[in-house]
């Protein structure tokens, strides 16, 4: 059974220096399991504080926030063990190899496969070579390829990733970008992606646009421009 | 541009004014600034304070004193020698007024004395001073207010001594020979010196003492007249080591040795913190280099900002060292009447410089990792390599430097360096054992200790430096409250075990006699009695002592004065062979081979001695030469009257002098009155009751424990920096661990488990190292050096072990409660 995330009427501000800056309004959003979704906008329109809420990490001043999971509607605070995250800076930790990295959330929740099925994720972003390197001994890409099975290995139901190439050439980039697309729709994880990059915002089956404090969704405006394109080209 | 790094360092400074590396900096080199500052003031006001009595209150330019009289010749030879000489002669004694009895130093003194200086007597006890020419008419007697209140006395009541009664006349207020005669507790008596003749006391127990006036051209003729003609006579004079300088310098030197732990603290602490300094300066310096300056325009500012660091440091340190100087002058005035507080600013300058040296050879490495590195290095924080070794290397070469510089005592110094030597290699084996092991044996499990063990086991380099900081801080803490505990409790049950509640230091040979004899009669235990005869040691391989050794050590002060020589036909049951062969019953040696001689362990050591090595002793006035056949050390169980030095029985067919021995009786209290008897029969007597010895032992443990304990109040505040500063320096890579645990779903409660968790077994492998390293130290330092048996109290130690665990647990879990102060966001916002 699917389960998903849903945003109602959500508002966040802040206070600075004594005066209140609203990020956004009113928004409304729905993540489901096995789908992507890709957040795009400029720099400081608050795109970051909306994973942190949409991952239940951080809590919205206003509006409604539920995750639904085999139809029981529950608190965000249910959905903190079946989330995963990447980051831009990969944030390995430095003292371990590849596969203890992989391998700690398993270790964390106490499997003894953790080992195995650390081995089994190496693999599958193709990185069972080097597996005993250190993350120094790492390029940026292989870095951010260990981030990934580390984020993936304990099959959570939604992963968020925070600019996931922001730190990589294209080549690397477009590397990373096929390997996170396949392994969520492999596990079935739904993919929350905050990117500058319209490339990557591409790949997304959702692309949301945040900008002046409110959400657009931009997958709906591009499937319109698309069918009057056509629809043009038939006339 | 200097004042513009400057500036900036100075900017710099007040950005990081309230960061923890900075604080915890502060607070490192605060506390020992304060020790040592505080330690050179005490000791300048105390070298002062003597040198001033030096210059005034002497009595004379010089001493010579001997267990013999000078003969004619020699007295005529050191009157041509000098402008003046005063002959006095001091003997201990026991006096006794109505059945009460007090042993007491009598000085006796002609008209002529003093020679200089001013003699103080007074007509009543609390009576006014005055200053008196030459001594006690013949058959009176002059004696000082303790005497007076412990023998209940009045002026004019009659005295015995040695069965001839003396007139009380006066009280003794002040001699001013009396430094000269070194730091003595004992109550003072004064006769005049035709009474002592009358007294008819043996003259090897008088101790002859000439007064001279002499300038130091003569000072230094007759001291190479006296090291040719009288080698075992003493000579102090103004220009060398007073007695009492020297006792103060030997317990400078041990508090020294003390501040040898502390550097080791600081050093923990410093050289944590130094990897959180050179990250922040590395990262400063690679901005810098980015926008286009030098790295050395990076070192440049990372010194500056070291230097405002201390020069504002410097004030607060003065002050409060000031406050602590005159407690201590306060708390030293009981011991030093009339000393003064004062400030000095040589010492303060001294102290000062020479720990800012040490500083800066801590702080080299930030430096030296700034000097040529890439901007790239520089940004990822690099500090592995040539800089991190450089970091151990200079901690090990400036921490060897002061070990050097303070020891006093070889064997002590080299025993607590291997005690903390073996403590940090068991610490970083069982660090490793540990948590290897626990990492192997609990992967089948699950849970949060699991996971700790592996992530500490990935992580085992920081973590041991962790583990081995906070470890030595607890080893030394616990070391300083054992030997509190211990002086007190276990020295004290020992000596009454062992050594019955009277002990006798000297009784020539018809006294042991009348004792033995008297034992018989009435029932008293006599535990031990073992004979010696006196004997100067005078030099070393035919080197004379002086130049033989010149590092101040307790040996050394000890062989400046005659020491007890004792004989035995095998090795006694309180001893132990180290080295050597020591003659034992029928393989005594015999006439030929007589002049061998076995020297305990710890003087072996002092003064670089080894087996084969010669001794050459006056023995009465006869030069003796022994070779060094033995090695022997204390063992405790059987007594603890113990000699130094020991010959076979066989030299005494060849050494003619008086003989004395040491007993210790054990009385019952209905058998205390015999003691007026003997006293009664041999004045001269040395013997000393168990209230006597306690009273004694415990004014000095009243001073040796509120020294440790202001001692053991630094450690703890060092403990607690080095802690803090181990948190410190790993505050990045945990907040990042806990942002990522946070990131794969886990709350913040779960960080503060694991935290927990970690902290337990950080406390549990350190205290187990600071456990073992105590129980080690206890070992080698308590038998070797205070002639203890070393009884470990398990009960004790298990208690501490989780005293220590709870509070280093509380401590770290408190401290690094910002660590848990990480959130994903932040692993967002770091691109």
């Amino acid at each position: 059974m699917s389960s998903y995330i849903e945003l109602k009427n959500i508002s966040q501000s802040f206070q600075l220096n004594e005066s209140t800056v609203t990020l956004f309004n009113d928004l409304n959003l729905s993540i489901f399991q096995g789908e992507s979704y890709a957040i795009t906008g400029p720099s400081g329109a608050g795109k970051s504080s909306l994973l942190m809420l949409i991952s239940g990490l951080e809590k919205p001043t206003a509006g409604q926030v539920a995750y639904v999971k085999a139809e029981q509607r529950k608190t965000l605070d249910f959905l903190r063990a079946d989330i995963g995250f990447i980051f831009q800076q990969f944030h390995l930790l430095p003292e371990l190899t590849a596969l203890n990295n992989v391998a700690l959330p398993l270790k964390l929740r106490g499997d003894k496969q953790a080992i195995n099925k650390a081995l089994v994720w190496l693999d599958k972003v193709g990185l069972s070579q080097r597996k005993n390197h250190k993350p120094s001994e790492l390029s940026g890409g292989e870095q951010q390829r260990v981030a990934i099975a580390r984020a993936l290995v304990f099959e959570p139901n939604f992963i968020f990733a925070d600019e996931p190439t922001g730190n990589l050439d294209q080549k690397s980039a477009t590397e990373i970008a096929d390997i996170l697309f396949a392994c969520c729709q492999e596990n079935n994880s739904g993919l929350v992606v905050v990117t500058h990059s319209a490339v990557l915002a591409q790949r997304a089956q959702h692309t949301f646009l945040l900008a002046d404090g409110s959400l657009m969704d931009c997958s709906m405006a591009e499937a319109h421009n698309k069918q009057e394109s056509n629809e043009m080209f038939r006339v | 541009m200097l004042t513009n790094n400057i500036k900036l360092a100075w900017h710099f400074y007040k950005q990081e004014y309230h960061h923890a590396h900075q604080r915890l900096l502060r607070w490192t080199q605060g506390v020992l600034l304060l020790f040592i500052v505080t330690l050179s003031q005490s000791s300048e006001s105390i070298q002062n304070y003597l040198d001033k009595n030096l210059q005034g209150l002497l009595g004379a330019d010089a001493v010579l004193s001997q267990q013999q009289t000078l003969s004619s010749a020699q007295f005529s030879k050191v009157s041509s020698l000098t402008n003046n000489v005063v002959m006095t002669q001091q003997i201990k004694a026991t006096l006794t007024h109505n059945g009460q009895w007090q042993q007491a130093k009598i000085k006796a003194v002609d008209k002529q004395y003093p020679l200089q200086g001013e003699l103080l007597t007074s007509r009543k006890l609390q009576g006014p001073s005055q200053q008196t020419l030459g001594g006690p008419a013949l058959g009176e007697i002059w004696l000082d207010a303790r005497l007076f209140a412990s023998l209940s006395l009045n002026i004019g009541d009659q005295l015995l001594v040695a069965n001839s009664l003396f007139l009380v006349s006066r009280v003794l207020q002040h001699e001013p020979d009396r430094l000269m005669e070194g730091h003595s507790v004992d109550m003072r008596a004064m006769i005049n010196i035709l009474d002592m003749k009358a007294l008819g006391f043996s003259s090897d127990l008088i101790n002859y003492r000439y007064l001279i006036a002499a300038s130091t051209k003569q000072i230094n003729s007759l001291i190479r007249w006296q090291q040719k003609n009288l080698p075992a006579a003493q000579i102090q004079h103004k220009q060398g080591d007073h007695p009492l300088a020297l006792f103060w310098q030997r317990t400078e030197n041990f508090i020294g040795l003390a501040s040898i732990i502390l550097f080791f603290m600081a050093a923990i602490a410093i050289e944590q913190l130094t990897q959180v300094h050179m990250k922040k300066d590395q990262y400063f310096t690679a901005i810098c280099m980015s926008l286009g300056a030098s790295s050395f325009a990076g070192i440049q500012v990372s010194c500056f900002k070291w230097i405002i660091n201390l020069v504002l440091l410097l004030p607060v340190v003065i002050l409060l060292s000031t406050g602590f100087h005159w407690l201590i002058v306060s708390w030293l005035n009981s011991a030093f009447v009339d000393l003064l507080w004062q400030w000095n600013y040589r010492p303060i300058l001294k102290s000062i410089g020479a720990v800012v040296v040490l500083f800066a050879v801590f702080h080299t490495p930030v430096w030296f990792s700034l000097h040529g590195c890439a901007v790239t290095k520089l940004f990822n924080g690099e500090n592995k390599g040539l800089s991190h070794w450089f970091t151990k290397i200079s901690s090990i070469f400036v921490l060897s430097g002061v070990v050097i510089t303070y020891s006093d005592n070889g064997l002590l110094t080299l025993m607590m360096v291997v005690a903390i030597t073996t403590t940090i290699v068991l610490m970083i084996l069982m660090s490793w054992i540990t948590l290897t092991l626990g990492e192997k044996f609990t992967q089948n499990f699950s849970g949060l200790v699991p996971f700790t063990l592996f992530m500490m086991k990935q992580r085992i380099v920081s973590k041991s430096t962790q583990i081995i900081g906070v470890g030595l801080c607890t080893f030394l803490l616990l070391f300083t409250l054992m030997l509190l505990k211990d002086l007190g409790s276990t020295m004290a049950s020992y000596q009454r075990q062992h050594d019955g509640n009277v002990m006798v230091s000297q009784a020539t040979v018809p006294q042991l006699a009348f004792i033995e004899n008297l034992a018989k009669q009435q029932g008293v235990t006599i535990r031990q009695a073992k004979p010696y005869m006196h004997a100067k040691l005078v030099a070393v391989n035919k080197q004379a002592l002086a130049e033989f050794s010149q590092k101040p050590s307790e040996s050394l002060a000890t062989f400046a004065r005659a020491i007890r020589l004792h004989w035995n036909e095998s090795m006694p049951e309180n001893n132990k062979l180290v080295d050597g062969h020591y003659w034992q019953g029928k393989e005594q040696p015999d006439s030929q081979n007589w002049q061998q001689i076995s020297v305990e362990q710890e003087v072996m050591t002092d003064l670089g001695l080894v087996i084969g090595d010669s001794l050459t002793f006056v023995i009465d006035q006869q030069s003796f030469t022994f070779a060094i056949s033995a090695s022997h050390a204390f063992k405790p169980g059987a007594g603890s009257i113990t000699f130094w030095v020991q010959m076979p029985t066989a030299a005494l067919t060849h050494i003619q002098a008086p003989r004395y021995s040491m007993a210790s009786l054990e009385l019952a209290p209905q058998q205390w009155r015999l003691l007026a008897e003997l006293w009664q029969k041999f004045p001269t007597l040395r013997m000393i009751s168990l209230t006597e010895m306690t009273a004694i032992f415990d004014s000095i443990l009243a001073m040796i424990t509120q020294l440790i304990s202001g001692f053991s109040f630094i450690i703890i505040s060092l403990t607690c920096v080095v802690i803090l500063a181990s948190i410190n320096a790993l505050e990045s890579k945990e907040k990042k661990k806990n942002s990522i645990i946070m990131s794969f779903g886990f709350s913040r409660s779960t960080c503060f488990r694991l935290n927990v968790i970690e902290w337990l077994v950080t406390a549990s492998i350190a205290a187990m190292g600071a456990i073992v390293g105590t129980y080690l130290a206890g070992l080698l330092i308590y038998q070797s050096q205070f002639s203890l048996t070393y009884k470990a109290d398990f009960i004790w130690l298990i208690a501490t072990l989780f005293i220590i665990l709870l509070l280093v647990t509380a401590l770290g879990v408190y401290a690094s409660r910002n660590n848990l102060r990480s959130s994903v966001r932040q692993l967002m916002s770091e691109t």
